[in-house]
């Protein structure tokens, strides 16, 4: 077998290695289908939770292929395990920064013409009571899912990351943690809390 | 609510969660699979014109800076295709995410300082 120079790189020539460049090349490959797999694992399911974040699938779409470039640039070389929370720290960053944004306009319309735009008017048909909404009646599927997304709207975004991350994305405690950016502790009682308002919230659950 | 009802709020929501996931269209699904070939389509590029894929920040400009002090050595002009490699290596470093990120708090800069250090040693 023949030995590589010692401390020149091939493919750039200069006087330190960066490691066999076949070797390299192949461990490349390798992470590239490696985050191939991880993206098309999580790709579905992250997009699901940007929307009901967001309440905007263009953007949502938006989000989560950014995310996805961020990742593959910035933390592609980073431990398989740790690309799951790291995934989902960027894209709450992406949606924190749309949120500001939504803000800011917000606060220009109002500030303009003294009243919330059209698409933040409240909508009468989503407001009108659904008369397949009784207590006593058990709820499911997407019907169970459009309540639980406005239970989720009306919470501080913190516990709306919680709940998105812990039941939805089934992140650990400590996963949830690197990708809210806080505490453990804090990951604890913004799910608890989150948790508490569904059950307030949805009394028919349990049927 | 004790932990029994707990438990249950959780399996019933996700249920329905997984429900709406697996409903999913195939044109989203096809979106989203465009996405991820874009998200790779860099790395595979860069790959292919055998340059370093990751290099982190500091390693990026530490490497351009020596690449271009040792051919200037040399006397060697550098040559172009080179210096489109480490000009791409500086856009990624200039792009800014990692210090986006590391901007957001501290809990986030002592994990990724921990991560660092357990890199170094494992």
């Amino acid at each position: 077998m023949e030995d590589e120079p010692v401390g020149r790189s091939a493919t750039l020539d200069v006087p330190f290695s960066l490691g066999k460049p076949d070797e390299a090349r192949e461990e490349t490959v390798d992470r590239e289908r490696a985050l191939d797999r991880f993206l098309a694992g999580i790709e579905r399911r992250a997009l699901r939770i940007a929307a009901i974040a967001l309440r905007d699938r263009a953007e949502a779409e938006d989000a989560v292929q950014d995310a996805m470039i961020r990742l593959v640039r910035n933390y592609g070389d980073h431990p398989e395990g740790e690309w799951r929370p790291l995934f989902y720290r960027i894209l709450r960053n992406r949606i924190t920064d749309f949120q500001r944004r939504q803000k800011v306009r917000r606060a220009v319309t109002v500030f303009w013409t003294g009243r919330e735009s059209e698409d933040e008017a409240p909508d009468p048909l989503e407001n009108a009571v659904d008369p397949r909404g009784r207590p006593d009646e058990a709820i499911e599927g997407e019907e169970l899912l459009r309540r639980i997304e406005e239970v989720l709207a009306k919470l501080s975004s913190r516990q709306r990351e919680a709940f998105l991350l812990r039941n939805f994305e089934g992140l650990d405690v400590a996963q949830a943690a690197v990708a809210m950016g806080c505490s453990e502790g804090s990951v604890k009682t913004h799910y608890f809390r989150a948790m508490q308002a569904l059950q307030v919230a949805l009394p028919e659950w349990k049927s | 609510m004790n932990d029994d009802e707990m438990r249950e709020l959780e399996r019933k929501t996700r249920a329905a969660f997984d429900a709406s996931v697996e409903s999913q269209d195939a044109a989203t699904r096809s979106r989203l699979a465009r996405a991820r070939a874009k998200a790779l389509e860099e790395l595979h590029r860069r790959r292919l014109a055998g340059s370093s894929v990751w290099m982190p920040a500091g390693a990026a400009a530490a490497a351009l800076v020596a690449a271009l002090l040792w051919q200037r050595e040399q006397g060697a002009a550098p040559e172009v295709p080179d210096v489109d490699v480490a000009l791409e290596d500086l856009e990624i470093v200039a792009g800014g995410e990692d210090f986006d990120m590391l901007r957001e708090d501290e809990d986030f800069v002592a994990w990724a300082a921990e991560e660092d250090l357990s890199d170094g040693v494992g």
